[in-house]
């Protein structure tokens, strides 16, 4: 498959192939090129990997400094200019310092947990349309497999947990499972509504959809109202506050994570933030068109100027304003207390949400958002 | 704006003890309706969001001193607590009178002031102002219970010792009558009155000692007649 042309034809036109992945790519040379498909898949092995190196470097970076900020300090200022190698020294010290199992855990568990929570993130990462020309692969099944690997973060807290043999870890770890259990059903539910919209769970498809406009204002009430459970059910789910009652380190002195020390603690740690951008970018792509820039309708001259910044600049400023949102919750709300929490998924959302996925049926039935006919 | 208009607050007049009390009456979260509860709720939440966000946007806010570059023109918040020291009237004279109200308010017997008779005056007077910087916690409650405004909380914070024993120390560098006397006197009267203390003279854990740093006191050792170490 030839890409230049792909890249001309971009964003203009409406309810065509846009999306060319690396799978693509390593299918289309596997008849005659065979090692094409090798280079391939070793370019999106490293682009995975360098996202999540750059992810957790300059994520963690961030919001130590927009905490400090919130709370009137400064955050780190001494290592480098402005405090930018803060995160590069503190990985430092984490690899270097003694990784410590307790003699009564579980050895190979232990050691197994912190690996399956970054698996997952990794895996919901391989799915995201970064731009028209920047994904791993496209499955027609988007939005259930990234519901469905989302669970595997669960299972590597809960083993954690378990296998770390200290009642805080335990405590921690059945907290996680039950929050993240509950509040996945609304999350699901908010994504439904998208899915009954664009008519497609294929990701980029979904994008492609939201030509026209983003759902969060095309499917007016409905796709807004599943947009903003969507963002507190996801905050639950990567169990940042005000929902961070796994860790919640004035109770449990860190959680499921009282056991870890050295690289396997900055694995949790870096699942947390690299978790943190998938939710934010999966929201993006969902709610807020992902790489597809703000279109007013079908008129051309508006859309033009704006199809003239680059898509991956749309993805990452979407992203990076949910990823803002998040942590502006975490530096404002206090922690909600366990019972508080099952409330607010099971007596709250959860009504609203179903609610709000029949109302979003009604809409689609009747054609009632904006410009039906398009895709 | 704050959450609650307290212009609007109802106020009533009710019976505790057969004595007529006003009360003002607030919103009380536990009794409101749901629609209510609702929306004082997101209000909170939205000020609370409110607030942040303006600290992040406006870098004033800021009150992180970044110290050891700025040491020269480091400014300090008014009320900031550290070193406690007597204040001296404008001719150098302690205002103290050896009262002890500030010996009985400190929380955790971090002052023991000792008074003595005056050789000359034949009155009660300060001899030794021992204030222990180990246990202080700054909590300024010396300095408002003093009824002669003798006290007070200086800016100067930099006293990290290498030996605990060097943070009991001695704050008035005379012993002899408060200011007010002193300034009623001649000169020679003076004199007389003012007998020289030193820092870790006396009834604190350095007298006597010798540190590689620090010298030994010129004069004699602990005098046992000023009472034993507490």
């Amino acid at each position: 498959m030839n890409t230049v042309p792909l890249i001309e034809k971009t964003v203009h036109t409406v309810s065509s192939v846009m999306t060319t992945t690396l799978a693509d790519r390593a299918s289309s040379a596997m008849p005659n090129e065979w090692w094409w498909v090798v280079v391939w898949l070793a370019v999106g092995l490293a682009a995975i990997g360098a996202l999540i190196t750059a992810l957790g470097l300059v994520l963690i970076y961030v919001e130590r400094k927009i905490a400090g900020h919130f709370q009137c300090r400064l955050g780190p200022t001494r290592v480098g200019p402005f405090g930018l190698l803060q995160t590069l020294a503190d990985t430092i010290k984490l690899m270097v310092k003694e990784d410590i199992t307790p003699t009564e855990a579980d050895q190979a568990m232990h050691l197994f947990a912190p690996f399956l929570a970054l698996v997952a993130t990794v895996l919901v990462l391989v799915v995201i349309p970064y731009s028209p020309i920047l994904q791993i692969v496209d499955l027609n099944i988007g939005v259930l497999f990234v519901t469905a690997v989302s669970g595997y973060g669960v299972m590597g807290i809960l083993i954690g947990g378990w296998s770390s043999n200290n009642k805080w870890s335990m405590i921690g770890a059945m907290r996680v499972g039950a929050q993240i259990i509950s509040y996945e059903v609304s999350a699901t539910l908010a994504l439904l509504v998208v899915v009954l919209f664009s008519q497609t769970m294929s990701l980029a498809g979904i994008v492609e959809s939201q030509a026209p406009g983003w759902w969060v204002w095309r499917a007016h009430g409905v796709g807004f109202l599943a947009f903003v459970i969507y963002v507190i059910a996801a905050t639950a789910e990567i169990n940042r506050t005000p929902f961070d009652i796994a860790e919640g380190e004035s109770e449990l002195t860190g959680g499921f994570h009282t056991e870890y020390s050295g690289l396997r603690f900055s694995f949790f740690f870096l699942s947390e933030f690299v978790n943190m951008f998938a939710v934010s970018a999966l929201a993006a792509t969902l709610f807020l068109g992902g790489w597809m820039p703000f279109h007013i309708g079908l008129s051309n001259s508006f859309n033009s100027i704006m199809d003239m910044i680059p898509t991956v600049v749309w993805f990452l400023g979407k992203t990076s304003f949910i990823l803002f949102l998040i942590m502006w919750f975490r530096w404002t709300f206090p922690r909600l207390r366990v019972d508080q929490l099952m409330r607010l998924e099971w007596k709250i959302l959860l009504p609203i949400g179903l609610v709000n996925l029949f109302a979003a049926a009604i809409v689609v039935l009747t054609r009632l958002f904006f410009f039906p006919g398009v895709s | 704006m704050g959450l609650i208009d307290f212009s609007k607050l109802k106020s009533e007049t009710r019976t505790f003890a057969g004595k007529p009390v006003n009360v003002t009456i607030g919103p009380r979260f536990n009794k409101m309706g749901v629609p209510a509860k609702v929306v004082f709720s997101l209000k909170s939440l939205m000020e609370g969001m409110w607030l942040t966000l303006s600290y992040l946007l406006s870098p004033s806010t800021v009150v992180t001193k970044e110290y050891p570059e700025n040491r020269l023109t480091l400014k300090f918040p008014e009320r900031y607590r550290a070193t406690l020291r007597l204040t001296n009237d404008e001719n150098g004279f302690f205002k103290c009178t050896g009262c002890k109200m500030c010996e009985r308010a400190c929380p955790n017997l971090s002052i023991k002031v000792i008074t003595r008779k005056g050789p000359v005056s034949d009155k009660m007077e300060l001899d030794r102002y021992i204030w222990r910087q180990d246990s202080c916690t700054f909590c300024n409650s010396c300095v408002q219970v003093c009824p002669f405004k003798a006290l007070n909380m200086t800016h100067d914070f930099e006293n990290a010792v290498y030996d605990r024993r060097l943070l009991i120390y001695c704050l008035n560098r005379y012993a002899g009558p408060a200011a007010g006397i002193l300034a009623a006197q001649d000169e020679e009267t003076r004199k007389k009155m003012m007998e020289p203390r030193q820092p870790y003279g006396g009834n604190v854990p350095m007298n006597g000692y010798q540190l590689p740093y620090l010298k030994a006191l010129p004069g004699k050792p602990a005098d046992p007649a000023q009472g034993s170490n507490k």
